[in-house]
């Protein structure tokens, strides 16, 4: 069914229309207020000291000739903090506000200082003398692992943070049975989310022991837990209100970082606000990056390219802090599930601390490198086999209803008509193999989730007010982080009310006033909070009904609720206003018009170490084909167009979710062939944006060779059935790369970045290797 | 390698002339650095790399700020000539298509307003990219200090990573580049991993001057950028096209002898495999276009460039 069919056959007057985002004026104008632009009367500027060794002992620390430092007002150290450990999971916490008596890496937060202004915090920094025992480091995953490697932390022998293994069916009979098996192994690298706006905080603790931290956070009630962890205070004594955000992508956005602890203990110790403000350069040196890892894939197929058994080894690099691994080790597991039928797979994944910046997640979180493996193999083993890669794909493709062998239940799962879309749109049959040299096209699937099923907090809440001039207050716990929350949120509240967009107003989040919610990740908010919004405006919408009711004489049942009127279907001249409605509602009979709602997908386990289980309510599909030229005198590779169909169950927004996707594929297409933060000994290289080399508008096709398809599937789980947008779409990119330009040089890297002096040096073994 | 800092402490120097600027050079020999754009300096001051006591600002010398054409044909650029004037300044574009076209694609549009011939040249790092087409323009700098001026051609210019003829108490002034008297063309190609701006990986310019005849090179020259600690002639692969027709063969010879003359090293952003192999590459096609130039142009001056109608798309008429 098209977009236009399922608007008519369901008659919306909100949804399914592009609608510009809520905020992009102000955004544009320059009006949104970032946290930096904060200033409160009093403010002072703090300042992070940072290792400047891989691994060492704290010997000492002397913090005396900065106090001393005129314009300095406080000094912090990690004996200001009561040493409690913070974080996600509590098998692997290992976070403090500051370093106690080790140090990890290098750029790791140690000191911090609060004063007048910058200038004399970065002084102040200079006069702190910290005495180091330098201890051996470990910078690669590999030797981390060995026995004499030097252990990070003693409850982590061999230096496993964490792992996760599974095993369904049986895939040693399963590759006995192949008739072809093959083993690759691929390596991907650190990359940074690259968000825009630094990480900025300020904070306020009062006398009368409330802690404020005004911040960029995408999931503000994991810092406001995160606070009270690691403060040891009580969390109703913590607010913390979300300010406008430059972009997440999980880079320390969602979690407590040592710049909020020193503004609240540098704020209680000056009784002033502080604010801290990351530089681009402690950005990129700091944790949070994507896991790189090493992919050992085996798989088993028949001859006519039926996927009979998977086996995976990933080795992935932690870094110094376990951070959110334990979830990232567990998700590359959705990648020998989805997108195929693969009935036997095994999977033994581990997250290997050392002595660099500690990786998290980032958009996708780990699937496009499981996909980067997967969709290469897939290819070779087609080239290998002499299949064509549609129709193996097309033979192994999930579909709806299916259950994964590890407990995943897809309601919907809109691959194969993607496949179709994607095909038909490149003209890949005219294509493939048919390009002249140095011209290639490539393709890749892949599966993601709608919001991880995760055991601690899952549910999602919403609230409604509707005020007597009809506009309505819509507060979440999902912040807009640019992903378009507020505006796909609003269109479901307005849709469900009759009100437009712009009546819909949507709350920042602070958490003393607006309810309680995960956040923003895993592609869960459109979903997860969308149905808590949809209950919520119905539930305002029913008492809004019985009155209209009374007052048309009709049966609730009966009522359209449209176009800021409420009236009767049959008889669409018997209505009234919206707004008069509420004030007759609200104002005369004193009942205040304020809904609720929330949804959680149940209480069925699902253990993140590798355990069977449902991970999410719904599953989103996608199929990308990608078209590039290859210069092969130097190895530079041009994207020339790209065609990606994702079922995202129903575009609520197709502009937002047409921007979601565009945005997935840029990173990952930057992943595939430019980004890398590279370190050499544990020192970052490249801590800028002219070195760490993100894609730029000119390395993106022409947008007339940007083709993005809407696979509309309406899952049930859904509201009005859509399910998530903004991170599927980028998943197979890498290896619709890669594919393509296998396909036109030749040459397959199995490494990322695919840098032109890979492909070079492909392309002259290939020379050499010819009779 | 420092974090990116707030600026350290500096006195800020703001002379209006020429003399001006030498008699502060000369009082705060040691303690002073002259600051053009500040594009590479404000950088490496905030990581802390270079600490000067003062900063002699340029900006406020307008006898620095000129693009002008000597009465014998010769063309002189002022120091403090932006990137941007450099790529718009008509007489450029006329006369050295390939100049304009390097200034423009030396940085984003901001950096381009800021950014200045004469900073380039003094960084001494050997990426940039204006050195390599003005040494093979065979072009000169004008060098005064109190003690007087001088001229000192740029081949020579360079001793060392980083360092520079210029001497502590001295100022580069201009850039002379002399006229040809023979029909020319010539090509500045550089290679980068993105299409975006971006540091030069390996970058080749070549200018040839036809012979009389019509047919054959009267004069050739080849240079480098990230190809050696200096920004490099290849003298050796000029020698073996001088005098001859550039044909496929003797741009692939050319290319090959380029890449056995340079000696690029191996640093975490490229490998000098990789660079060499470049250059073999960069060398032949520059030499290439700038030969097309030269056998399609109808006078003295460069053909009219592709690129030149589409200044800010850097991917038409890309490097081939």
């Amino acid at each position: 069914m098209t977009l236009e069919e399922v608007i008519e056959r369901e008659g919306y007057s909100v949804i399914g229309r592009p609608t510009p985002k809520k905020d992009g004026w102000i955004k544009a104008t320059g009006e949104a207020k970032f946290a930096d632009d904060l200033y409160f009367p009093g403010m002072l500027h703090g300042k992070l000291l940072r290792s400047p060794l891989p691994h060492a002992r704290i010997l000492h620390i002397d913090t005396s000739r900065a106090e001393k430092l005129p314009g300095v007002r406080g000094v912090v150290t990690a004996k200001d903090f009561p040493g409690i450990l913070y974080g996600d999971f509590a098998h692997t916490r290992d976070y403090l506000p500051l370093a106690q008596d080790r140090v990890r890496y290098i750029g790791e937060e140690v000191a911090a200082v609060a004063a007048t202004d910058m200038d004399t915090a970065e002084e102040a920094l200079d006069l702190i003398c910290v005495e180091y025992e330098p201890l051996p480091a470990v910078f690669s995953p590999e030797e981390a692992m060995q026995p004499e490697a030097p252990q990070l932390y003693d409850r982590a022998p061999n230096n496993i943070a964490s792992k996760s293994e599974f095993h369904y069916g049986d895939v040693e009979k399963g590759l006995a049975e192949s008739d072809y098996v093959r083993e690759d192994t691929f390596e991907t690298q650190s990359m940074k989310q690259g968000m825009l706006e630094p990480h900025a905080c300020v904070g306020l603790w009062e006398g009368s022991g409330k802690i404020t931290l005004w911040s960029c956070k995408s999931s503000p009630y994991v810092v406001w837990r995160h606070l009270a962890m690691g403060l040891g205070v009580d969390p109703g004594n913590i607010r913390v209100i979300q300010t406008y955000i430059g972009g997440s992508f999980s880079g320390g956005k969602q979690e407590g970082m040592p710049m909020d602890f020193c503004a609240v203990i540098l704020s209680k110790k000056t009784g002033r606000p502080v604010k801290f403000v990351h530089t681009m350069d402690e950005v990129l040196v700091i944790g949070h990056m994507r896991h790189s890892m090493k992919i050992r894939l085996k798989t088993g197929v028949k001859r006519d390219g039926t996927l009979v058994a998977q086996h995976c080894r990933i080795i992935a690099n932690g870094g110094a802090h376990a951070s959110i691994g334990q979830l990232s080790i567990f998700l590359p597991g959705l990648g020998l599930n989805l997108p195929y039928r693969v009935p036997n797979v095994q999977m033994e994944s581990y997250r290997i601390y050392t002595n660099t910046g500690f990786a998290g997640a980032l958009r996708s979180h780990t699937q496009p490198q499981i996909c980067f493996a997967r969709e290469s193999q897939i290819e070779m083993i087609a080239k290998e086999l002499d299949l064509d890669p549609v129709e193996m794909r097309r033979k192994n493709a999930r579909a709806g209803g299916d259950v994964t062998p590890s407990g995943f239940k897809l309601g919907t799962f809109g691959f194969l008509d993607g496949l179709d879309r994607v095909i038909e749109a490149s003209g890949w049959r005219e294509k493939y193999g048919k390009l002249p040299r140095g011209r290639g096209i490539g393709m890749a699937g892949s599966g993601m989730i709608s919001g991880a099923r995760l055991m601690s907090h899952s549910a999602s809440s919403a609230q409604i007010k509707i005020r007597e001039d009809g506009t309505v207050a819509l507060m979440t716990g999902s912040a807009d982080i640019g992903q378009g929350a507020d505006t796909v949120l609003s269109m479901i509240a307005a849709e469900v009310l009759g009100v437009r967009v712009d009546d819909v107003t949507y709350a920042m989040i602070d958490s003393d006033v607006t309810p309680l919610d995960p956040g923003a990740f895993s592609s869960r908010v459109t979903l997860w909070t969308g149905n808590a919004v949809k209950q919520a405006a119905e539930d305002a919408r029913k008492q809004l009904e019985e009155v209209a009711a009374q007052k048309l004489k009709a049966d609730p049942k009966h009522l359209v609720f449209r176009d800021r009127r409420v009236y009767v279907r049959h008889d669409p001249q018997r209505g009234m206003d919206f707004a008069s409605l509420v004030r007759s509602t609200q104002n005369r009979l004193g009942h205040p018009v304020m809904g609720q709602g929330s949804y959680t997908s149940g209480d069925e386990p699902i253990a993140v170490q590798g355990g069977y289980g449902n991970a999410s309510p719904a599953y989103s599909a996608s199929v990308v084909v990608v078209e590039v030229e290859v210069d092969e005198e130097t190895g530079h590779v041009t994207l020339a167009g790209i065609w990606n169909a994702s079922d995202c169950g129903f575009p609520l927004n197709p502009m937002a979710v047409a921007g979601q996707s565009m945005g997935a594929f840029t990173m990952s297409m930057g992943q595939a062939l430019y980004e890398n933060l590279i370190r050499i000994e544990g020192q970052v290289m490249n801590p800028s944006f002219r070195d760490y080399k993100m894609p730029l508008i000119v390395d993106l096709p022409k947008v007339e060779n940007v083709h993005l398809f809407d696979i509309i599937t309406n899952d049930p789980n859904g509201p009005f059935g859509a399910k998530e947008a903004g991170q599927g779409p980028g998943d197979g990119v890498i290896a619709a790369l890669a594919n393509a330009i296998y396909n036109a040089t030749g040459v397959r890297v199995k490494s990322l970045p695919i840098s032109p002096s890979k492909i070079l040096s492909g392309l002259e073994e290939s020379r050499s290797n010819k009779p | 390698m420092n974090y990116l800092r707030e600026l350290p402490k500096f006195e800020y120097l703001a002379p209006q002339s020429i003399p001006e600027v030498c008699e502060m050079l000369a009082a705060h020999e040691g303690e002073a650095k002259l600051m053009a754009g500040g594009t590479d300096l404000i950088i490496m001051m905030r990581r802390r790399e270079v600490v000067p006591h003062y900063l002699i600002g340029l900006k406020s010398v307008p006898e620095l700020n000129f693009i002008r054409e000597e009465k014998d044909g010769g063309l002189t650029i002022g120091a403090m000539a932006t990137s941007w004037e450099i790529q718009s300044s008509s007489l450029v574009r006329q006369r050295y298509d390939f100049l304009a076209k390097t200034a423009a694609d030396i940085g984003s549009i901001e950096n381009l307003h800021v950014s200045t011939i004469g900073g380039n040249l003094c960084d001494g790092f050997p990426c940039v990219d204006f050195p390599a087409p003005l040494l093979t323009l065979d072009a000169k700098v004008k060098l005064v200090s109190q003690r007087g001026e001088r001229i000192v051609p740029l081949d020579g210019f360079y001793l060392g990573y980083q360092k520079t003829a210029v001497e502590p108490d001295e100022l580069l002034t201009e850039i002379q580049i002399l006229p040809h008297n023979h029909r020319y063309g010539g090509a500045y190609i550089k290679f980068h991993d993105r299409h975006a701006i971006d540091i030069t990986t390996t970058g080749a310019g070549a200018f040839i001057t036809l012979d009389s005849d019509g047919q054959t090179a009267r004069d050739v020259k080849i240079a480098l950028t990230t190809s050696a600690p200096v920004p490099l002639r290849v003298k050796g692969a000029e020698a073996a096209l001088c005098g001859r027709k550039v044909t496929e063969e003797a741009t692939e010879e050319a290319g090959r002898i380029a890449s056995e003359e340079a000696s690029p090293r191996t640093s975490w952003r490229s490998t000098a495999e990789f660079r060499t192999k470049l250059v073999q590459v960069l060398v032949r096609r520059a030499l290439r276009q700038a030969w097309r130039k030269v056998t399609t142009s109808s006078s003295s001056g460069a053909a009219p460039d592709l690129w030149l109608m589409h200044p800010l798309d850097p991917r038409i008429g890309e490097n081939r």
